[in-house]
């Protein structure tokens, strides 16, 4: 089966900074796969350049085999891939329902076909209850819900999902999971970037792992996080050296 | 004595109207119609011109909210477009004997035309950068008319301005004896410019403009060309302020670069818009009937020693606007309306 996105030897670089190096690696259908690594590895540019933010500089990005390297966010939109931002971005002086609502007008022009739709999205994420507040009047937690519902009223093939859990409560945690193993359900393939390693051990059916802007593993999270280069690019050499 | 107080019970009685229209819709009829009987009732002759400047000036503010209000860019060069229109169909009159109905139709295509020209690289901008360059164009576009006095054969007559010759009662040449007549047109164009804003807040354009204005990277992940739906705004924007600009000229028969491509007219727009309630629907007509009515009062009593006191009046509304209403006036006075007639709140 052909994956549902594919990048070969994708290359992006800021003046004197590779930020991403030759990656080449790919999402399954119906797949998460979590992209891990330390801070400065190349996760959040590889993210911007499959969404549509920034340009690579060499190399392809297909989905579903056609070339979207270059497109812009909105042809990324309606090709079929929707994305969260690590720091929410929420339409705030609009309510949840019409928060989501702008996610339906990029499918369909009806009003109230969105809105209904928008009205099922809130029951989906659990708020229900909030469907009429304020995005500004949410909090932190809510807004990121919020916005993962707002990117799948865009009826995505893909989702891209950068840091779903910075800042939530343990709870808060276990809440998101089983929410993005719920929209798994629903037959819609995850890229999820995250630094907490319980969300992605637990989430991932497969991890790629970035250090330097290079691909240094990639497998089942269980094999990867026990491999001697990912433990150095983690916790540096003499870990390494010392456990051997 | 069991003193213990028992916890009222806030029952929360939502009562369902079932009115046919949403309420903002009502007062909108409500407003329109009313204003339609009082030339019946009332035939003194400054109170109708007091009446045309509060919805001339509606309506401009009304155009000006169209993209402004909705995408959060402050635009204060409009009034290239107004001059544009007017300064157009005015032309097309005198030279071409066009008559001015279709000559501010033209006007509209061509300021449209303009803002597109001008949308396209400017509205990437944010913030002061967008707002000055507004106003340079504006002023660009003033300071060539004025020093301007014949452009390939067209008589821009410069910072002279161009006079529309009288034809007495004539409804094609858009010229009437009676102030009625005026009173009825402005009133039609504020009508459909609310109800073109009526329907451009519940389409998808609307839906688009409002979350470009909530954050422009998410709008973009959501589908969004920022691009493609603030140059359409603009345009229609643009194009309902040089029909403004056209009636303006038409009703004073009169059209000179300061009067209508002045930064003042840009700033009455804004202000009025800002201080009814900007991106909503009845916002700019609530800004124009609480400070026209002021800036006639203050203009009219002390014209002569203070000119230009309406401006500071402006600037004491607008900080007093800005401290207690952020969001406009038009927001605590829907709730006071909504709690006295027990309807649940709705925006805008």
């Amino acid at each position: 089966m052909t994956p549902i996105l594919e990048l070969a030897n994708v290359s992006k670089r800021f003046g004197g900074i590779q930020a991403v190096k030759d990656a080449s690696f790919s999402v399954g259908q119906g797949e998460i796969l979590g992209l891990i690594g330390p801070n400065g590895a190349g996760k959040t540019t590889a993210f911007n350049m499959i969404a549509g933010f920034f340009k690579p500089d060499t190399g392809t990005i297909r989905l579903e085999g056609k070339d979207i390297a270059g497109k812009k966010p909105w042809e990324i939109c309606e090709a079929g891939i929707g994305r969260t931002f690590q720091l929410s971005k929420p339409f705030g002086d609009l309510t949840v329902v019409e928060n989501l609502m702008v996610g339906g007008f990029a499918r369909n022009r009806d009003r109230r076909v969105n809105r209904e739709k928008a009205e099922e999205m809130s029951a989906f994420l659990g708020m229900a209850a909030k469907r009429n507040i304020e995005a500004n009047n949410l909090t932190a937690f809510d807004r990121r819900k919020l916005e993962l519902g707002r990117a799948l009223c865009t009826e995505p093939k893909l989702l891209l999902m950068d840091e779903v859990v910075a800042g939530a409560t343990p709870s808060e945690a276990g809440e998101m999971v089983e929410l993005v193993l719920k929209v798994r359900a629903r037959g819609i393939s995850i890229l999820i970037v995250e630094h907490v390693m319980k969300v992605i051990m637990s989430l991932s059916d497969r991890v790629v792992v970035l250090d330097y802007g290079e691909m240094i593993a990639s497998g089942p999270p269980k094999e990867v996080v026990s491999q001697p280069a990912v433990l150095k690019a983690y916790f540096g050499e003499r870990y390494v050296q010392s456990r051997a | 004595m069991n003193t213990k107080t028992i916890p009222l019970e806030r029952k929360d009685v939502e009562k369902t109207t079932s009115l046919p229209l949403r309420p903002s819709s009502l007062v909108a009829v409500v407003v329109l119609g009313v204003l339609a009987l009082v030339p019946a009732l009332v035939s003194d002759s400054f109170f109708i011109h007091s009446l045309i400047m509060i919805l001339f000036f509606a309506y401009m503010s009304t155009a000006w909210n169209f993209v402004c209000g909705y995408v959060g860019q402050l635009s204060l060069g409009h009034t290239m477009f107004s001059g544009a229109g007017g300064y157009c169909s005015v032309l097309l009159f005198t030279q071409l004997g066009v008559s001015p109905w279709i000559g501010m139709i033209f006007g509209g295509f061509l300021a449209a035309f303009l803002s597109v020209l001008i949308g396209l690289p400017t509205f990437r901008l944010k913030g002061p950068y967008f707002t000055l360059t507004m106003i340079a164009c504006a002023e660009i576009l003033r300071i060539w008319v004025e020093n301007t006095n014949d452009f390939y054969g067209i008589p821009l007559k410069g910072a002279e301005g161009l006079v529309v010759p009288s034809m007495g009662d004539d409804v094609w040449a858009f010229q009437f004896t009676s102030k009625i007549p005026y009173f009825y047109i402005i009133l039609i164009m504020l009508a459909v410019a609310i109800f073109a804003t009526r329907l451009m807040e519940r389409s998808k354009l609307g839906y688009c403009l409002k979350a470009i204005r909530g954050d422009r990277d998410a709008a973009e992940a959501l589908g969004i060309n920022p691009t493609r739906y603030t140059t359409l705004a603009f345009a229609i924007s643009a194009f309902m302020t040089a029909l403004g600009g056209s009636f303006y000229a038409q009703f004073f028969r009169y059209i000179n670069p300061e009067r209508n491509m002045g930064l003042e007219l840009s700033i009455d727009m804004a202000v009025m818009s800002i201080i009814g309630g900007q991106g909503t629907v009845l916002g700019p007509l609530l800004g124009a009937a609480i400070l026209v009515p002021i800036a006639e009062a203050a203009r009219g009593t002390l014209g002569g020693s203070f000119l230009g006191l309406h401006l500071v009046i402006y600037g004491l509304a607008l900080i007093a606007c800005v401290l207690y209403f952020p969001k406009g006036v038009i927001h605590p006075l829907g709730r006071f309306f909504s709690r006295l007639f027990g309807l649940k709140e709705t925006r805008g």
